[in-house]
């Protein structure tokens, strides 16, 4: 397989999303370790305090860029985890409620409610818009604050409490250092697991194409939920450690400038990349002790260079690093589909039954968009849905993918009614569908957007990816190899590994047949995929579109370029106004009185 | 006692509800939530107490001085960190980019103004007890605000173009209304607003740089409340914050008052994501 | 410009190298390196700029004067902006790599309470003025000493005062809902529950509450005599002033120093507001009803006319930071700049005359300040940092 040579020209900073580049993504993280294991010789303790301190904040932000960088979620207010662990630990490790715990124990009990709590904190988030979501995480920060400095008899109130003493031979500067570089160490290979398999690749869907990621059957809420846990779980270790480091904690020690820290670093670092936040974290972490005299000034510069991420780089570091994407793609390069590819795709499906519509009606404000839609779609038919802009086509397909609700009717596949208003289920049925305006990951390579189509494929559980126990590596094998037999299939193998966004708009339409293939759809959706296409590649599409219909998949093809549908369909359906208007072979659909005064024209 | 909380809830309640129509008049036309409408209202406080008390200007050339000066702020931070990323709304670069703006604005004041609270003069010096200015200011500043905007979107030309532009930019646009103009404007318009909070709120609050991030928290809930986008909603909203949050400081004290606060709010957005009086999520595909 | 991650790498590195490698042994001649620990800036700052005034003096009048036995004192000052974290940080530094002999600060509690593990097991001698009780002990942190009362002495102070100059025994006890607020309102009220005075009315007060008359009614309702207050924000000082004098009410109030704060005049509705207020103040910063200081304390503020400014900040901060330099700088001269020999040293001082006050330490017992010297001054008579003494002390 020469995916490996692939892969070596691959940017550093995208490379930790990557299963198959290891070893080049490695190089940089295994010269950080080397650093931070050569600190020792220094001798000065001072150093191992400014090194424990970044390895602590990288275990929360570690955590947290899945939340932000991956999810995209913006939990500004994520010291309040912080503090709960820092509290959690302290207080049991001190005996104020039950008898002392072991230090370690503490820690351990502290990962526990850290993990309740961060889904806590994270809910919101499956309700609310993005700057809703912040303001409720600033106000668990207060709440958390709060309580700490009122109940007083656990926590010490405004004298605060200390921090837990570590077993020997942890109990020295060098020895919990060791200790934190430890446990930083393993955020990262776990994150770095979480972010190279289909966990990772779904966050960022998530967070770029909610849409899609809907469609190819990512449930968001269990997918937050197992990130808010395990977030939740080494933000709040993180507190555990960082009490042990300042070895006393009061509320005052839990500012916003900390929260804003760890929010910074992410964003600095590039979002979706986990080298840039690490660098991120260790940068603003040295930078006021360098810049001591900066001490007033530095949440003034921490708010400039937000700004300047923001505006004039929002790779951040990552981007700095992602030198691959800066060399030219092939130019002359054409899209070549080779449906032999789809053999063995798409090999070894059951026959689904067919897809059917009836009678549907939807209606926004009292405008009927779909009155009353009977449609049928057998399986390995190419099915023309056409009509006049504003008939109701793209708002049909809406329908069968589950967006809408429509208020009547009926939708079936086979036997089974397929619910409305749950997009994310339909993937499981075998439906699979492109958008009008493709729905890509701009940001992530033509591969990994592939890749995302199969992720309900994938049988490792959550868990498992973290720790990466075989079949994490087994689903990583087997949704890479499928992603390229789409990639070929559809004619952009040599697109693999560029990221999306320097890709043309018409690539960019085979690359989301290519992630819809992912599935191996019973029945395939696609919104003017004919859109933009130069009618070289229109023709090619069209042949792509029928080597899949033989291979007994049903596609449902919105377009508007007829010579297309009459040439590729089996059956058209004609919509105008939200009504069928005809439906029919090409053939009586080209000579329907209606249909050639309505819509085909004189 | 009643009195009291009567009094200072709707005070406060009053400056909350003016951020939070802060907030709305630049959502309106940019669909932004931008951190700064707290910071507004701080300078508005801390710009009043500078040129009337350091600077011996009377009220009269105080009020619009402040006014002006928070206006350009506004306009500055839609040519910062507004219209630089309104390409790709959906990023929520936003977020980040007004909180960078509102931070710097943060800094800078502590920076040149101090980190204690300073005085701000009585303005009218009216009444006493009860019935102090410092207590119906603000009520007073927010019923005028709010029957000023109904009138500028109601009546006037510029007002409609203003509500175009809100419930459908594209097709605003198409109309060859100036969007982007209409968009500054209401930026300088939101500054005012805040601006006018911060003033009129400045006796009881101070002029203090740390009032920025309490009010954002504060002036939001109202937003919350009430509905983005909703300006009546965001009254109704900020007075029963005010009278809520006035009510919870005398009966449990000020530190599980703030935790009601906070929860009550968590709670409400969780039940109700659009606010009370707010309509549902528009479409996504 | 473009500085690869190899370059910061290997050149941090080195600069580590650098540092820890050519520090020389203990040279005689070598300066004696005071690590100071101050809050310079952020909130609540301004006691850090004026114990910063008198650290610089004590530093330059000592080496003015030759220094200490030939050695110059050097102090070597890190910005913590109030902040544990940065507190943490800086002490780490002052220990391993400023390698200094004896360390003055924090100034509040908070960062005091991160830091003083640390320096103990570095065994660092340190002073501080911060009031939190256990900051104190002598088992656990036998090389932390405080030149200030401790906050029980505070308490001491005003209870005192309350119970007995002003005769009362009806007390209001409130509190800001900062840290230090809420753990010192539980103490305060303990303390006047046990000398059998009645508390009938507590409550923690968040200080950017606009109006404080629901609390002032409830304290007047249940016959308080006095009141006493519990925060540092001057802002909070001020509305219960103004919301005493609305209600017609002439209760007096006694608690934190933060009530004699300069910036409270701009903030009061009137300035007959801050009448019958009566903050914590020291007798050697005291003026009496003649308007004079006492003899030691005048000495000091005649050596610093001309070169240390009074007007804004208060005399005892001044008078504190150069007490922590002199007692360094003393300690040295007696027995060397080891840690050891300068704890030894602190620990067998008796009665030993400072400005700010009069310092006994015993290996038993680190809290130096002797409680007669807390006295309560009337807070509005500000005069150079110096207060008259309020009404009843002979």
């Amino acid at each position: 397989m020469d995916a490996a040579k692939d892969h070596l020209a691959l940017p550093g900073g995208r490379a930790a999303l990557r299963p198959q580049a290891l070893p080049t993504a490695l190089l940089p993280f295994l010269g950080l370790l080397a650093l931070a294991l050569l600190l020792p010789l220094t001798g000065n303790e001072y150093w191992a305090m400014i090194a424990t301190r970044a390895a602590i904040y990288w275990v929360l932000v570690a955590g947290l860029n899945l939340i932000v960088g991956f999810a995209g979620q913006l939990a500004i207010g994520y010291v309040a985890l912080l503090t709960l662990g820092a509290y959690t630990t302290s207080v049991l490790a001190t005996g104020n409620v039950l008898p002392p715990l072991p230090a370690f124990a503490a820690l351990g009990c502290a990962a526990v409610v850290g993990a309740v709590f961060g889904v806590v904190v994270g809910l919101p988030a499956l309700r609310l818009r993005t700057f809703y979501f912040a303001m409720t995480t600033l106000g668990f920060a207060t709440i958390v604050t709060q309580i700490a400095l009122a109940w007083q008899d656990v926590t010490g109130g405004g004298i605060g409490i200390t921090g837990p003493q570590m077993p020997a031979p942890f109990d020295t500067a060098w020895g919990f250092y060791y200790f934190c570089l430890g446990i930083a160490v393993l955020c990262t290979w776990a994150t770095g697991n979480i972010a190279r398999s289909r966990f990772g690749r779904a966050l960022i869907a998530i967070r770029d194409a909610e849409v899609a990621a809907e469609a190819t059957g990512i449930s968001k809420p269990a997918l937050l939920v197992s990130v808010f846990i395990f977030a939740g779980a080494m933000a709040a270790v993180a507190g555990g450690l960082f009490a042990g480091l300042q070895t006393y904690i009061t509320p005052e020690a839990f500012t916003f400038e900390l929260s804003l820290l760890f929010f910074i670093a992410i964003l600095i670092g590039g979002r979706g990349s986990i080298l840039g936040p690490l660098l991120g974290t260790i940068l603003l972490t040295l930078l006021p002790e360098i810049a001591a005299p900066l001490a007033a000034w530095s949440t003034f510069l921490y708010a400039v260079l937000l700004l300047v991420i923001v505006l004039a780089m929002p790779g951040g570091i990552a981007a700095l690093l992602d030198f691959a994407s800066r060399r030219p793609l092939p130019a002359n390069r054409a899209i070549l589909p080779r449906p032999a590819a789809l053999e063995t795709l798409m090999r070894r499906r059951p026959a689904p039954g067919r897809l059917r519509l009836d009678n549907i009606m939807l209606a926004f404000g009292g405008v009927r968009a779909i009155d009353g839609v009977d449609l049928e779609v057998a399986p390995g038919e190419v099915h023309g849905l056409i009509g006049p802009n504003g008939s109701g086509k793209t708002t049909t397909l809406n329908v069968v993918s589950g967006y809408y609700q429509p208020q009547q009717g009926r939708m079936t596949l086979g036997d089974d009614p397929l619910v409305s208003g749950r997009p994310q289920a339909r993937a499981a049925f075998g439906i699979a569908r492109t958008f009008q305006t493709p729905r890509i990951i701009g940001e992530a390579t033509v591969l990994q957007n592939v890749m995302i189509g199969g992720t309900i494929d994938g049988r490792a559980t959550f868990l498992e990816t973290l720790l990466a126990l075989p079949r994490h590596h087994r689903d990583e094998r087997h949704l890479e190899q499928a992603a390229r037999l789409a990639l070929e299939a559809v004619g952009l193998e040599m697109l693999a590994s560029a990221r999306a966004d320097r890709l043309q708009h018409s690539e960019l339409r085979f690359v989301e047949i290519a992630r819809a293939l992912m599935l191996r759809p019973a029945y395939l959706l696609l919104d003017e995929p004919a859109a933009g296409l130069s009618s070289e590649e229109i023709k090619r599409l069209g042949s792509l579109i029928q080597a899949i219909s033989r291979q007994g998949t049903g596609v449902l093809l919105v377009e508007h370029h007829a010579d297309l549908i009459f040439d590729i369909c089996d059956h058209v359906t004609v919509l105008n106004l939200g009504r069928v208007l005809a439906s029919g072979t090409p053939a009586e659909i080209r000579v329907h009185k209606e249909v050639v005064s309505a819509y085909l024209g004189a | 006692m009643l009195a009291s909380i009567l009094a200072s809830g709707l005070a406060v309640g009053a400056v909350y509800a003016l951020i939070g129509i802060t907030y709305n008049t630049m959502f309106a036309t940019s669909r932004v939530m931008s951190f700064t409408a707290g910071q507004l209202g701080m300078l508005g406080g801390v710009l009043g107490s500078l040129f009337m008390l350091e600077l011996d200007l009377p009220l009269v050339l105080a009020l619009p001085l402040t006014l002006a000066a928070c206006a350009l702020i506004g306009v500055a931070t839609e040519f910062v960190a507004v219209r630089p990323v309104l390409k790709s709304l959906d990023q929520h670069l936003y977020v980040l980019s007004t909180l960078a703006v509102a931070l710097i604005i943060q800094q800078l004041t502590a920076l040149g103004w101090g980190t204690e609270p300073r005085p701000f003069p009585r303005l009218l010096d009216l009444g006493s007890g009860m019935g102090d200015e410092k207590y119906w200011l603000p009520v007073a500043t927010c019923a005028v605000t709010i029957f000023g905007l109904e009138y500028l979107y109601r009546r006037t030309l510029v007002g409609r173009a203003f509500i175009a532009v809100a419930e459908d930019n594209f097709a605003a646009c198409a109309l060859g209304l100036p969007e982007r103009n209409l968009r500054i404007a209401s930026y300088a318009l939101a500054g005012a607003v805040g601006a006018l909070a911060g003033f009129s709120g400045g006796q009881l609050l101070l002029a203090f740089f740390a009032n920025g991030p309490l009010l954002n928290f504060y002036g939001f809930i109202p937003v919350a409340l009430g509905g983005l986008g909703n300006n009546r909603g965001a009254v109704i909203g900020g007075l029963a914050l005010g009278l809520f949050q006035q009510a919870a400081n005398f009966t449990v004290g000020g530190i599980f008052s703030s935790v009601m606060v906070f929860t009550m709010f968590i709670a409400i957005l969780l039940v109700a994501p659009q606010g009370l009086f707010g309509s549902p999520s528009t479409r996504r595909v | 410009m473009t500085i690869t991650r190899r370059d910061l790498a290997l050149g941090s590195l080195s600069a580590l190298a650098a540092s820890s490698l050519a520090r020389p042994a203990l040279a005689q001649g070598e300066p004696i390196r005071i690590g100071w620990l101050a809050a310079l800036t952020g909130p609540s700052s301004a006691p850090g700029v004026g114990f910063n005034r008198g650290v610089i003096y004590a530093a330059e009048a000592i080496n003015a004067a030759g220094g200490v036995k030939g050695r110059k004192v050097e102090i070597i000052t890190r910005d913590t902006q109030g902040d544990p974290t940065k507190a943490v940080n800086a002490t780490q530094e002052m220990i391993s790599q400023a390698k200094v002999h004896a360390i003055w600060g924090p100034t509040n509690s908070g960062e005091s309470l991160a830091v003083t593990a640390i320096m103990a097991r570095a065994k660092m001698p340190n002073i501080h003025p911060c009031v939190v009780d256990s900051l104190i002990d002598t088992k656990r942190y036998p090389n932390a000493f405080r030149i200030a009362p401790s906050n029980s002495q505070w308490d001491d102070a005003v209870r005192g005062y309350c119970l007995n100059i002003l005769k009362t025994k009806k007390v209001a006890v409130i509190g800001d809902t900062t840290g230090y607020g809420v753990s010192a309102l539980k103490a305060s009220v303990a303390a006047f529950q046990k000398d059998g005075a009645q508390v009938v009315y507590q409550s923690n007060i968040d200080s950017t509450q606009p109006d404080m008359t629901p609390d002032m009614l409830r304290a007047r309702n249940a016959g308080a005599e006095a009141i006493v207050v519990w925060s540092v924000s001057t802002g909070m000082d001020a509305r219960l002033f103004n919301t005493r004098a609305s209600l017609g009410w002439d209760v007096p109030f006694v608690g934190h120093p933060s009530m004699a704060s300069g910036e409270i005049a701009g903030l009061l509705a009137r300035p007959a507001n801050w009448e019958k207020v009566y903050a914590i103040g020291y007798r050697s910063c005291s003026y009496d009803d003649k308007g004079a200081l006492p003899p030691h304390t005048q000495e000091l503020v005649d050596r610093l006319a001309g070169k240390v400014q009074l007007d804004d900040t208060l005399l005892w901060w001044v008078a504190a930071a150069v007490d922590a330099v002199n007692l360094v700088a003393e300690a040295v001269a007696a027995g060397g700049s080891s840690g050891e020999a300068i704890i030894r040293h602190w620990n067998g001082l008796t009665k030993h005359q400072g400005y700010y006050g009069t310092y006994t330490f015993t290996p038993e017992n680190h809290d130096g300040y002797p409680t007669e010297d807390v006295v309560m001054s009337a807070a509005n008579t500000a005069k150079n940092g110096t207060f008259a003494l309020a009404p009843g002390y002979v």
